[in-house]
């Protein structure tokens, strides 16, 4: 594999998007239109200045990453514009953003690689404790939170303009914390694995060590929880709880680590309406079909109605799911490509994941190690978090699909996280 | 420090591996429960406009079709060329009010294949015939439009079938409606109309509804008795002008209030031709509450019956609820108090007597047939359960056919023709009686002539008004479809 390989494998992605936009030009009755050109050029700019960047800055990077990226965003893409052509509009300009800002993370680390950012730890950790605090400043100022769904995970800017703009802080805060934490567990892993202080029989881990880390996810939960976040909850403590079994490999953390979630979620259960109906909705969807069940039930309708290899592009009646375009998208991708197209989602994510571990095991420095590994993992984790709600193995936790779900912060904090992975994958290699 | 890493990644290969099996079990196995799930909107508007199967009648007669939009070949409306005729057989399947009858009950066979299931998607790449499939009912024109011209518009049904096979031949509901006015997007104001109408056209009085049967119960009481060996044709019973019910300050009279026979006393066969209340609440109180609630089970009440529709179920309360209430038993056994019975019901009880003992499954499906008319499944007609023995079948059949020569249902006869019938004028607080016929013929010792079943129910009194009676308002429509079928 090579760079040129990934421009062939970049391009026919883009041509796969433009190719979508025209699939539901046809379907809504308008045929070829200017659509599909803007789509081809917006994934052409946007991937093109992503390869060239790696190109220049990171020639040995993991030629697969972006393709990768770049299918599974043009396949959100589509379904996202097929169920609201204004919200796919919209998405494209978020596009462009992200390729901007993944040319722009490379310049920065051209020179030394990820190593910078391990100077910095205490400063992400602010920047992600900060950003998680974003939403609960109070709605009379210029830049505050908003409420939607009984959670208040949203940021907006009161501009001179018409519009404003909100973003998802809590997407670029699981960056920020990765950094952090990698950064730490580089310096302390050592202590963190062999000390031990004795508490009468019981073995107790080094709170010199742990104490900082400890501090800091309880922050950062109790934030989220106050936030009544579910989804970025669980995410942040399954990075926590991951980055501390990477560098100990004891799994009693991990035990630890689920018996708290566990804990957690039933004090969240006692406490939050809004949990309780998503539980319940969870356990019988049917049971309260026209309340609670709703959005749940037409997801699995959807599913149903997908079947084998779907109803087409266009055809399905996704837009009958609330939120499809953002919590429900794989439901919606399911109906309208079937299992078929699910399981190749699928699979596209698991090999994102398998070269995200597979450059973790393969570079030498630890805190690239340990970097790598938690970035795989809290992707990986924010993957089958929502898939699972929406196969209704877990109660639906309202966090986006990477790449694929509506939402501009979302698809601009993942692909800054393949851009690390990328300088990572370079950096082993040379 | 490889190890946690592989450990991690092995975690997340087995959650992915787990979507994968979630999503094929929600999408392949479970898949078709949820697309076909009655909440699905996607089950309705999809299948609006889209092309559908045609039905045909027995005869040929084109029933229900879906012709190309000329501006939009995808785009296909629904065509009932027979308008209310078979409205309630045929039923309808819309955007606005649902579905309803055969195009509700079959609407796999009408519909295309051209889906994402496994057998559709198979189809399509083998290169398979997708279009959907056309049915030939087992419904006759000739005798649908005889029992629909006899009906006369007044409130009722009626049901023709044959013994032999079970095949229903007509199906009329009164009043009807067109089913092309609950199609397209501008059928809300008609379609509201006719769902709010009292008189409730959209209703299959044939099976949707359930009547007392009054006196046409009395084939079952008969029946009990004979099976039981209680009674003979020529068992004699005494002949009161009203029988005293025990226990009970009330009476049961006859129809017009007079003796049955002589008032001496009756012979079952005088009792049964003459419709005596009398002497068949008597009769019901001699054979017992357990021994009628088991025959009118045998003939299939508080049973599902087996058909292409939906059928309410005829009802008789249990032997049990009757344990000290002679009164209730006497009346049941005139076919009042809690019995009730679809006109389906009752013709199948005719069908057992006609069949020696055995009803058959009743059908209005005779074959599917694909897009280029090949028979791609045919109807095998089936036993339903024996009701009662060839013994009792042949003496009931004695009985009904004197019912019709002499006795209330005359006005059924037709000349040099064996017609076997009862008649029942069965009372309705605060409303005329409901009134009915069920019978059969021709009856003959010929085994292979064709015969066919006849049930009618007439509501409030019909055309009669409170003086309507079964064998006055009824007993005529019958024998209109019985000479149409007799070619007359």
């Amino acid at each position: 594999m090579s760079r040129s390989a990934e421009a062939a494998l970049l391009l026919t992605a883009s041509v796969v998007a433009a190719f979508g936009t025209a699939l539901i030009g046809f379907t809504r009755g308008v045929g070829l239109d200017a659509q599909v050109a803007v789509t081809f050029m917006v994934f052409v700019a946007s991937f093109g200045t992503v390869h060239l960047a790696l190109r220049r800055w990171a020639p040995a990077a993991n030629p697969l990453l972006f393709p990768l990226a770049a299918f599974l965003t043009a396949i959100g893409l589509t379904e996202v514009y097929r169920l609201d052509p204004e919200l796919g509009s919209l998405q494209r300009w978020s596009l462009l953003i992200s390729g901007v800002a993944v040319a722009g993370v490379l310049a920065l680390l051209r020179g030394e690689g990820v190593v910078v950012l391990r100077r910095y730890r205490y400063l992400f950790l602010m920047a992600g404790a900060g950003l998680l605090l974003l939403p609960l400043l109070p709605d009379s100022f210029w830049i505050h939170g908003i409420e939607a769904n009984g959670s208040r995970l949203w940021v907006g800017f009161d501009l001179p303009v018409e519009r404003s703009v909100s973003f998802q802080p809590g997407e670029l805060a699981k960056l920020a914390l990765a950094i952090f934490l990698a950064s730490y567990l580089a310096d302390h892993h050592l202590a963190m694995a062999t000390t031990r202080r004795m508490i009468g029989r019981l073995s107790v881990p080094p709170f010199r060590q742990f104490g900082p880390i400890v501090l800091a996810a309880l922050a950062a939960f109790a934030v989220l929880v106050y936030q009544r976040d579910l989804g970025a909850s669980l995410l942040v403590f399954a990075l926590f709880v991951g980055a501390i079994y990477l560098a100990t490999g004891k799994l009693a953390y991990v035990v630890a680590g689920g018996a708290l979630v566990a804990a957690g979620g039933l004090v969240a259960y006692q406490l939050f309406g809004h949990v309780q109906r998503r539980v319940s909705a969870w356990l019988d969807p049917f049971a309260d079909f026209s309340d609670a069940g709703y959005q749940v039930a037409q997801g699995l309708f959807a599913l149903g109605s997908g079947s084998l290899t779907g109803s087409g592009i266009g055809l399905g009646r996704p837009d009958l799911i609330p939120a499809a375009a953002t919590d429900f998208i794989f439901a919606a991708v399911a109906e309208e490509m079937g299992v078929a197209g699910a399981i190749a989602v699928i699979t596209g994510y698991a090999l994102v994941v398998a070269i995200g571990f597979g450059i973790a095991l393969r570079t030498r420095d630890l805190f690239h190690k340990f970097l790598a590994a938690s970035l795989t993992l809290v992707f990986a984790v924010q993957t089958l978090l929502i898939m699972a709600g929406v196969l209704r193995l877990l109660p639906i936790t309202g966090i986006t699909l990477p790449f694929m779900s509506y939402g501009g912060t979302s698809l601009l904090a993942n692909m800054i996280l393949l851009a690390l992975l990328a300088r990572i994958s370079h950096g082993a290699r040379t | 420090m490889n190890g946690p890493i592989r450990h991690l990644a092995a975690v997340m290969f087995a959650g992915f591996a787990l979507m994968v099996g979630a999503v094929t079990y929600l999408q392949v196995i479970k898949g078709p429960d949820f697309r076909d799930d009655s909440r699905n909107l996607r089950v309705v508007t999809g299948r609006a406009g889209k092309e559908r199967g045609t039905i045909i009648t027995a005869d040929g007669v084109i029933l229900a079709r879906s012709q190309a939009d000329p501006a939009d070949p995808q785009q296909f409306t629904r065509e009932y060329p027979e308008g209310p005729n078979y409205a309630h057989a045929v039923g309808y399947a819309t955007l606005i009010f649902g579905a309803a009858g055969l195009e509700d009950s079959q609407s796999a066979a009408l519909v295309s294949d051209r889906d994402a299931t496994i057998s559709g998607v198979l189809n399509a790449i083998l290169g398979g015939d997708i279009r959907p499939r056309g049915l030939r009912l087992t419904l006759v024109d000739s005798l649908q439009r005889a029992a629909i011209d006899a009906l006369g518009g007044q409130r009722g049904a009626v049901v023709a079938l044959d013994p032999d096979t079970g095949a229903i031949l007509a199906m009329v509901s009164s009043p009807s409606f067109s089913p092309a006015s609950l199609q397209g997007r501008n059928a809300g104001p008609a379609g509201n109309d006719l769902a709010s109408d009292p008189t409730e056209p959209l209703r299959n009085r044939a099976i949707d509804a359930t009547y007392p049967p009054g006196s046409t119960f009395k084939i079952v009481t008969a029946a009990a008795a004979l099976e039981a060996g209680m009674a003979g044709g020529g068992t004699t019973f005494p002949d009161p002008i009203a029988l005293e019910l025990p226990g009970s300050t009330a009476t049961i009279r006859n129809y017009d209030g007079r003796v049955c026979s002589n008032g001496e006393s009756v012979t079952l066969t005088q009792a049964f031709v003459s419709s005596c209340n009398t002497t068949f609440a008597a009769l019901g109180m001699q054979v017992g509450a357990a021994n009628l609630v088991a025959t009118a089970e045998a003939f299939g009440f508080n049973q599902p019956i087996p058909f292409d529709m939906e059928t309410l179920t005829a009802v008789i309360p249990p032997a049990a609820s009757f344990a000290n209430d002679l009164p209730g038993v006497a009346q049941s056994a005139i076919g009042q108090r809690d019995v009730r019975a679809t006109l389906l019901q009752m013709a199948l009880v005719a069908a057992a007597v006609a069949n020696d003992g055995e009803i058959m499954e009743p059908y209005l499906v005779q074959e599917v047939f694909n897009s280029e008319g090949v028979i791609e499944a045919e109807m095998e007609p089936a036993v339903w359960r024996r009701a009662i023995s060839p013994a009792t079948a042949a003496a009931l059949t004695d009985l009904m056919e004197k019912a019709v020569d002499a006795g209330t249902g005359f006005r059924a006869q037709i000349e040099g023709v064996g017609i076997a019938g009862k008649t029942g004028t069965a009372e309705v607080p605060d409303e005329a009686p409901d009134l009915w016929f069920v019978g059969f013929g021709p009856v003959t010792a010929d085994e292979e002539a064709p015969r066919i079943v006849v049930a009618v129910v007439v509501e409030d009194g019909g055309a009669g008004g409170e003086d309507g009676t079964g064998g006055a308002v009824a007993a005529p429509i019958a024998r209109a479809v019985l000479e149409a079928f007799l070619g007359r």
